[in-house]
């Protein structure tokens, strides 16, 4: 499944991944509090960051920016009426700086690193009996069962389309959803043929 | 005499009254069970003794002549089908390649489920993609596996859904169910849950669920494919009996033998179009040398 | 214990496959699109403990870096974004609509149907419109309370009225995930762990 690191490879991509993550839990906190200049600064900090990644890596960057746009619209909009022009500015700022610096951490972190910190983190769960290799397990099954649900459905919306001409709705839902869970079924008996989840 | 579509059984020619016929309502187009004062000549057909010969009439209108002008299909930046220009007029249809071919896109682009990317594809005046309330009534695919195609959990429903989005009421359609159903011999079905149906079951239910909408052309993708040897007598049986046009798609010569016309399907160019006997021969010569070599390690990917 | 794991993975894809199927929805931001329904039927159809598990699962996958949120978002970025609170909820929304049906002994439709409705919307909208409120302040944490509760209910009524676009769809998941949970009931009584 396609992830949303980057192909580009910079210098970011061979740091730890836990040593990311921690600074940029930091620096979000950080940046809630900052407003003006130091705002501003921090921003652009963020922007000279990601413009060492190369130009292509850069325009990722901006894209994985753009769901943000609605907000930015509105934040605008609602400040500008309330006659307070700068709110909106220190708002879009803030957004940009943290969400800017988390999907750069992202975009320079392959799966498999932040799965492994990720398991590393929830350790201390197998006290109650998440072990780590049930939590990878968990992951490979989602990644499984994704497409082959995505297929399904897009075989039973054939089926509707071919003798209805309403567009399939949610009604072609109960199939699919039906058929996953005697998947899912299946795929537990393979399991537990194989040992077992633990 | 009113229009007809008969789900009969043809038990005893003479004895008309053990035959259920339906009629369309002058206005409305829905089926009705008819007074059975006649049987339509066809279906007069003497039993061997073994077992009942049903079939399924005259579809609601005559099939119109499907035409692919320079029809092509890219997806993804593949191309799958170039520039396949056809006719189809003929009663019974084969359309073969290997898997890979692009049969099963070229089914989808007559259904009208996908369009093409250039050039045409008509039946009629009527554009697939486009007219889909129009193609309901038209044509019906009966796809390989009956799990991709089932939406209902009980068999009624699934019969009665194509009735219904053809604009019949929920009545209407629900006792057109429960007499075709009677006539089949399955009366038992009607309320049955679809997920305790044998495989060869449930594709006999899709079968009936697509007839039941009478279309003009039926288009079967790999209809034998998963079926057992009964379960392939008993489907050829059956669509030897049916009156509309059959397009048939399958990698599988013995599949389209019978057919009037076979095309044969190639990285999606035609390769070869006529008789069914040259065509299969060409075809299946073909096959064996490609199965001498030992090389199928390209990934398509 | 595989067959629960198995479910759980099942229904953290359906969230997933519900964010990436191609519907007619308001994408304006604020994750509430079909994956909502998902949300509802982690709960309704799983319970509250794997339901929660489910979307938190889901949820490790976005952070991971799958761009499973529909709209094709993920990564950490979502975290701290505007719909933050939302996805925080996702969780807390499961397992209420979970504990509801676990505990009220009523027909299986009804308390899907008051389940999804009281997670899916009630703790749902309740914890990420106000977090969305706090987003569109200005302020500094350290501001005075008289400035902070000024400003805060000035973005308060805004998120709200906002948020009522999204209500109408909401409804209609919430109809959807009682019927599918019911049809389930019906059809694979074995797999509503809500009621096992």
């Amino acid at each position: 499944m396609l992830t949303l690191t980057s192909p580009v490879k910079t210098w970011a991509h061979r740091l730890p991944a836990g040593g990311k993550l921690a600074v940029l839990s930091l620096w979000t906190v950080l940046v809630l509090h900052l407003s003006g200049v130091w705002l501003g600064l921090a921003v652009l900090g963020v922007t000279v960051l990601v413009a060492t990644g190369g130009r292509d890596f850069a325009a990722e960057w901006l894209r994985m920016l753009r769901p943000l746009w609605p907000f930015v619209v509105i934040a605008s909009l609602w400040h500008l009426a309330l006659g307070m022009p700068i709110g909106a500015v220190t708002v879009i700022l803030r957004l940009v700086a943290a969400v800017g610096l988390a999907n750069a951490v992202t975009m320079t972190t392959p799966l498999d690193e932040i799965m492994a910190l990720l398991t590393r983190l929830l350790r201390p769960l197998s006290w109650v009996g998440l072990q780590p290799k049930v939590i990878a397990l968990a992951v490979a099954l989602v990644i499984r069962f994704v497409p082959v649900m995505l297929q399904r459905y897009g075989q039973i919306s054939d089926a509707w389309r071919m003798r209805s001409p309403r567009r399939p709705g949610g009604r072609v839902l109960m199939p699919v959803l039906l058929a996953a869970l005697d998947d899912a079924d299946r795929v537990a008996e393979a399991l537990r043929a194989r040992g077992g989840a633990s | 005499m009113p229009k007809s579509f008969a789900i009969c059984d043809d038990a005893s020619t003479s004895d008309s009254t053990t035959g259920l016929v339906f009629e369309l309502t002058p206005a409305q187009q829905t089926l009705r069970p008819a007074k059975a004062d006649w049987l339509p000549q066809d279906l007069s057909h003497p039993s061997s003794g073994q077992g009942r010969r049903r079939a399924l009439c005259n579809p609601m209108a005559a099939a119109s002549p499907l035409i692919l002008t320079n029809a092509c299909y890219a997806a993804g930046g593949k191309v799958i089908l170039s520039d396949l220009t056809l006719t189809l007029t003929q009663a019974r249809i084969g359309i073969i390649g290997r898997n890979g071919s692009g049969k099963t896109t070229l089914l989808r682009l007559m259904a009208g489920l996908i369009a093409p990317t250039a050039g045409e594809v008509r039946l009629g005046t009527l554009d697939p993609a486009r007219d889909r309330k129009a193609m309901l009534s038209q044509l019906g695919i009966l796809f390989q596996n009956p799990d991709h195609q089932i939406l209902f959990p009980t068999v009624g429903e699934e019969l009665a859904f194509g009735l219904t989005q053809m604009g019949q009421s929920q009545t209407d359609a629900r006792a057109a169910v429960r007499a075709l159903l009677a006539i089949e011999g399955r009366a038992h079905w009607d309320g049955a849950a679809t997920h305790t149906l044998s495989h060869g079951q449930r594709q006999y239910l899709c079968l009936l669920a697509v007839l039941a909408m009478q279309p003009a052309i039926l288009l079967l993708d790999e209809p034998f494919a998963a079926l057992d040897l009964p379960s392939q007598a008993r489907l050829r049986r059956r669509l030897a009996g049916l009156s509309q046009r059959v397009i048939t798609i399958s990698h599988d010569p013995a599949a389209v033998a019978q057919s009037d016309r076979v095309i044969w399907l190639e990285s999606g160019r035609i390769k070869a179009d006529g008789a069914a006997g040259p065509v299969l021969a060409e075809f299946t010569a073909d096959m064996a040398r490609i199965g001498e070599a030992d090389a199928d390690a390209d990934l398509s990917g | 214990m595989e067959r629960n794991l198995t479910h759980i993975a099942l229904f953290a894809a359906l969230i997933a496959v519900l964010g990436l199927i191609p519907k007619i929805d308001l994408m304006v931001g604020v994750p509430i699109t079909a994956q909502s329904l998902g949300i509802m039927l982690c709960g309704t159809v799983l319970g509250s403990k794997r339901g929660a598990l489910a979307v938190i699962l889901f949820l490790v996958l976005v952070a991971a870096g799958l761009p499973l949120l529909s709209g094709g978002r993920g990564g950490i970025g979502v975290f701290t974004g505007p719909s933050a609170g939302f996805l925080v909820g996702f969780p807390v929304a499961a397992f209420v609509a979970g504990w509801i049906v676990e505990h009220w002994r009523a027909p299986v439709g009804v308390t899907a149907l008051v389940g999804a409705f009281v997670g899916g919307i009630l703790v749902l909208y309740g914890i990420g419109i106000p977090v969305l409120a706090a987003m569109m302040t200005p302020e500094k944490a350290n501001a005075s309370f008289a400035n902070l509760a000024m400003y805060t209910g000035v973005h308060l009524p805004l998120t709200l009225v906002l948020s009522l676009l999204y209500l109408p769809g909401d409804l209609i998941k919430v109809v959807m995930a009682a019927a599918i949970t019911q049809a389930i009931a019906k059809a694979r009584p074995g797999a509503l762990l809500s009621r096992a």
